[in-house]
């Protein structure tokens, strides 16, 4: 029974983590929050449903599917609602979070009418594979999730780490105009940030409907407001303060379900926030406190 | 009498609702910090007035005022940890809040009806109503019928409130406090060295737009005698936001006149009102880049008032 939780806790984690490191590396490189990052994950769930349950495709088709579509709204918020605000004088640093709430909006509005409001199941043909191991039973969905998330987090940190482009997102991350004066194309630094992390939402939208079953139109707001609660847990702007928050999350809401209550799960997010915010504002792994960042 | 009818009034009515709430995020504004847990406060006044009224038996006006300062006394509560640090930190702590209060709403059957809410609380109307036939008024002696006079009085106290409200934070901008707000929010670094402690003010702002918000929330539920969880989504506080955002977020008359204009043109217009968050969202990414102050701003406001007395200033 444990073991099992664990393995449902570090499942959910990872997604979780993969979610947070979406908003993380946004916020990383141009200090903004992108609270469009939830619905653009939710359009995601919905591509992955469409070409797997709908059209039958196998999965590594609805992924690449959920990639291309969200990759392609990345681009478009960053060339609309980001670019348009960028580097005009006296804008207030609410000025790209409300616009970003304005994409959000839309889009979860755009689902609505076209999926409606109502659950949609999304099927996955191994779903009802498992193996046991012990005591354990273990389900092929979740080690694929597992094996996903494991593997795009380990892609991303040595892409950062030891890449040419990486490197540029770092430094650009570090100080935009040094930066830029250094040589680094910033406007196509950000072009790109912005669309990994939104693909990074679509593979984590087929991830949440693999392991959920079912998606709906307000998956982005649940889901996005966990993955923001991790990343001020873990600390703004910190990949691997996104990851074990992400996990610190699942396990923590899986275990809270198993052994107490599931009507105020989702409020564990939310109690998380207050907490570390008493405690540690800057987060887990967040370096400078916030207030002296800007 | 035939254009005063309870439809027209109860547009009228809504419309300063959303007045005195586009207020509570405007003031949260003024220091440049952007809550999104204005719809939570609302319904933390809204279920206050309306348990206090339903199962306890007090007067309105009190459950009213409970409302109202439970409210702000949860804004302190949230406010102090998210405001020592930047403002996304309360964007972020307010959204959450706001999702977590809502679940706690539709959880807590035992106190809040869950999800079906809370039904038959007295409306301000019919009770004065009821309180006038009781010394031998009738509605009849001025002309009206008594839905007409039912929902005339609630659009006047709803005005009283309003008018009181803008009025109070009229004054406000112009004293010490609402100096120290307008400091903050051009350059916060800059206010704290010249001496405003400036979590102090932040906080004070941020509960008095929650005050405002439960407020508003509690003269909804004694208005339209009906809540439920549905009426306090995420939803609500965008809209709540775009008010600010569309009216005006630099002077008190932007977001009254966002509310009053985005609450009667989709009642006008049918065919917007189905479009209304897709628009909204639309809405809220053009303000940001062609006019991030909003329609009505200071500088429009002094040119009306030079024309109107004809002398430039």
């Amino acid at each position: 029974m444990f073991l099992e939780q664990l393995i449902n806790g570090i499942t959910l984690g990872s997604i979780y983590a993969i979610v947070a490191l979406g908003y993380t590396l946004v916020f990383g490189v141009l200090d903004i929050i992108n609270m469009a990052h939830g619905e653009i994950f939710m359009i995601g769930a919905f591509v992955g449903m469409l070409i797997m349950s709908k059209a039958g495709a196998p999965l590594p088709v609805a992924f690449l599917g959920a990639i291309v579509v969200t990759a392609a709204m990345g681009l478009l918020l960053e060339r609309f609602a980001l670019r348009p605000l960028r580097g005009r004088p006296g804008a207030s640093h609410l000025a790209s979070l409300i616009s970003t709430i304005g994409v959000s909006i839309l889009l979860e509005n755009v689902a609505h009418k076209i999926f409606g409001s109502g659950n949609h199941l999304f099927e996955t043909p191994f779903a009802e594979i498992s193996f046991t191991i012990g005591p354990v039973t273990v389900y092929l969905v979740q080690v694929v999730i597992l094996l996903i998330s494991l593997l795009l987090m380990a892609g991303l940190s040595l892409w950062l780490a030891r890449t040419r482009a990486g490197k540029a997102l770092r430094a650009a991350a570090e100080n935009l105009e040094t930066a830029g004066l250094l040589g680094v194309d910033t406007n196509r630094m950000i072009t790109i940030t912005v669309v990994i992390a939104s693909a990074m939402g679509g593979v984590a939208g087929v991830l949440v409907g693999m392991a959920f079953n079912y998606i709906n139109n307000q998956i982005g707001l649940s889901m996005g407001l966990k993955g923001l609660a991790i990343i001020i847990f873990g600390g703004m702007g910190s990949v691997y303060g996104a990851m074990a928050g992400g996990l610190i999350l699942g396990l923590s809401e899986t275990f809270v379900v198993a052994y107490g209550s599931s009507g105020y799960r989702d409020a564990i997010a939310f109690v998380a926030i207050i907490v570390i915010l008493l405690i540690k504002p800057q987060g887990l792994f967040g370096q400078a406190p916030a207030e002296a960042k800007r | 009498m035939e254009w005063l009818n309870p439809y027209h009034l109860q547009v009228a009515s809504f419309m300063l609702i959303n007045a005195i709430l586009g207020v509570s995020i405007y003031v949260t504004l003024s220091t440049g910090q952007l809550s999104l847990g204005n719809a939570g406060f609302m319904s933390i006044g809204a279920y206050t007035a309306a348990l206090l009224s339903t199962q306890h038996q007090l007067p309105i006006p009190v459950g009213i005022l409970a409302g109202s300062l439970l409210a702000g006394a949860a804004g302190i509560l949230v406010g102090i940890p998210s405001l020592r640090l930047s403002g996304v930190y309360l964007a972020i702590a307010t959204l959450g809040f706001g999702e977590v209060l809502r679940a706690v709403l539709i959880n807590w059957e035992s106190l809040t009806g869950g999800a079906v809410g809370i039904a038959a609380i007295p409306q301000m109307g019919r009770v004065i109503l009821a309180g006038a036939r009781d010394r031998g008024f009738t509605p009849e002696s001025l002309g009206l019928q008594s839905n007409q006079f039912i929902s005339l009085t609630v659009f006047l106290i709803l005005l009283a409130g309003t008018l009181l409200t803008v009025a109070f934070f009229l004054r406000l901008s112009r004293s010490r406090v609402g100096r120290a707000y307008a400091a903050i929010r051009l350059d916060e670094g800059a206010a704290a060295a010249a001496g405003i402690p400036i979590t102090y003010y932040k906080v004070l702002a941020f509960s008095q737009g929650a005050l405002l918000s439960g407020f508003a929330g509690a003269l909804f539920a004694h208005s339209t005698s009906f809540v439920s969880p549905g009426d306090f989504t995420y939803h609500r506080a965008v809209e709540i936001l775009v008010f600010a955002v569309f009216g005006g977020s630099e002077h008190i008359f932007g977001p009254v006149f966002g509310a009053a204009f985005l609450t009667v043109v989709p009642e006008a217009l049918r065919a917007i009102s189905e479009y209304r968050y897709i628009l909204y969202g639309i809405l809220l990414v053009l303000m940001m880049v062609f006019r991030p102050q909003g329609v009505i701003d200071p500088a429009l406001l002094r040119r009306f008032r030079r024309s109107g007395k004809g002398t430039p200033a």
